[in-house]
């Protein structure tokens, strides 16, 4: 699925993004606050959705090669933060969903 | 890259890295002159005067059970006492290092005791070899020659700009989350350049990141070394302490010493580990308390067979 598919399912705002951020396919999602976890999945076309917005957040999504990451919550981004999204060529989003909201969000589109 | 490798910084670690890597037995002294519990002060001197040397372990039945310094020999000589048995003079709290220890433990070892030498034993315990400050000024001469030689080749014969060979050093601070995971990601920049797969990228990259959280979340500081080749990814993590109590525990899910700090991170799961277990070809850990941690993943280029379904 598209990437800006997603991004309309969660009204969300784009941070930063590479120029062909709208066609970047996204098959899987992972929600999680815990990078320990993050750092154990291994899924391709990746979007990881975390409350925790920090530049290890980041990090970690570019690690395990994710496409995209969504802050939820509407959590504050930092400078750095868009520094490293871009240093890494990852689209950055916010949304104002919580995690559990946006899952359910994008199940409703991703499930057939 | 052949520009950076230039670099002295560079050079000195890799003399860091030298020290981590040699074992203590490859340094050690194997002929080792012991005496046993009823030998004679005086067997000592003579032992210690014909071999110039200044320490003789005292073994019983292959296990160190003390050590007669020049020391103590001097305090036996001065109260007359030189037909005395070694155990009425000998230290009898020895400190011992095991064989497969890597060097940087025996030169931390000389740091924190007063000793000029330390016994050295295998798994079963037993005395196979002594070390002093001269077998490692000796050992890292011979392996700075080395090094040094294999430099000079490779100025010669600068690698070409395709070649995927590198060997890169990182210095990690304590609770520096900010730079923990930059050289992960030059690290993972520069296999993707080179063509590597996204499943082997993503596999150095993990062992690699958590080595680095690991190294600012819970050592004193340490360095993360890259050393690659065609064939394949070494990465070796090496920190100053305060080393791991129970190596087992550590490696076992779930089970982390991280504080609360480090967990508002979105770390401390206990997982780190066992996860660059998981994604490397090879795995080894060595930890003292006091000495430090060292972790060697290896993960091999050629082969995507380590593939993430058969993982746990």
């Amino acid at each position: 699925m598209d990437l800006i598919r997603v991004a309309d399912a969660l009204n969300a705002e784009l941070i930063w993004g590479p120029d062909d951020w709208e066609q970047i396919q996204i098959e899987t999602v992972f929600a999680s606050d815990l990078m320990s976890d993050v750092l154990m999945s291994d899924r391709d076309n990746m979007l990881l959705i975390t409350s925790l917005s920090t530049e290890q957040a980041v990090r970690s999504a570019s690690i395990v090669g994710s496409e995209a990451l969504m802050i939820a919550n509407s959590k504050t981004v930092t400078a750095g933060m868009i520094e490293l999204a871009k240093d890494q060529d990852i689209a950055l989003f916010v949304t104002r969903f919580p995690k559990y909201e946006s899952c359910v969000r994008l199940g409703r589109i991703l499930e057939p | 890259m052949s520009e950076e490798r230039m670099q002295p910084l560079q050079s000195s670690l890799r003399v860091q890295e030298l020290i981590y890597g040699l074992r203590i037995s490859e340094v050690m002294t194997n002929k080792v002159f012991a005496v046993s519990r009823n030998c004679t002060m005086r067997d000592v001197r003579i032992i210690m005067k014909e071999n110039a040397i200044s320490g003789v372990p005292v073994v019983d039945n292959k296990r160190v059970v003390g050590i007669v310094t020049m020391n103590d020999l001097m305090n036996a000589l001065e109260k007359g006492r030189m037909d005395d048995c070694v155990i009425l003079w000998m230290a009898g709290e020895v400190q011992t290092l095991a064989e497969d220890m890597p060097l940087s433990f025996a030169i931390s070892a000389f740091g924190k005791f007063p000793f000029r030498q330390f016994p050295i034993v295998n798994k079963k315990n037993e005395l196979v070899g002594i070390i002093t400050f001269r077998n490692i000024n000796l050992a890292l001469i011979r392996e700075l020659s080395r090094q040094l030689r294999e430099m000079e080749n490779q100025q010669e014969n600068p690698a070409d700009e395709n070649s995927l060979a590198l060997v890169k050093v990182y210095q990690l601070h304590r609770y520096d989350f900010e730079n923990g995971g930059k050289a992960s990601s030059e690290i993972k920049r520069y296999l993707k350049e080179r063509g590597i797969s996204s499943k082997l990228i993503r596999r150095v990259a993990v062992a690699s990141y958590e080595l680095e959280i690991n190294l600012v979340a819970h050592s004193i500081g340490g360095m993360l070394g890259f050393d690659i080749t065609k064939d394949r990814v070494k990465i070796s993590s090496h920190d100053r302490g305060p080393g791991i109590e129970d190596v087992d525990k550590a490696m076992t899910e779930g089970f982390s010493t991280a504080n609360e700090w480090i967990r508002s991170q979105g770390f401390g799961a206990g997982m780190g580990l066992p996860n660059v277990k998981r994604v490397s070809d090879e795995f080894a850990i060595k930890s003292s308390v006091g000495m430090g941690t060292m972790v060697q993943a290896i993960i091999y280029l050629n082969s995507e067979e380590k593939n993430e379904d058969q993982r746990a």
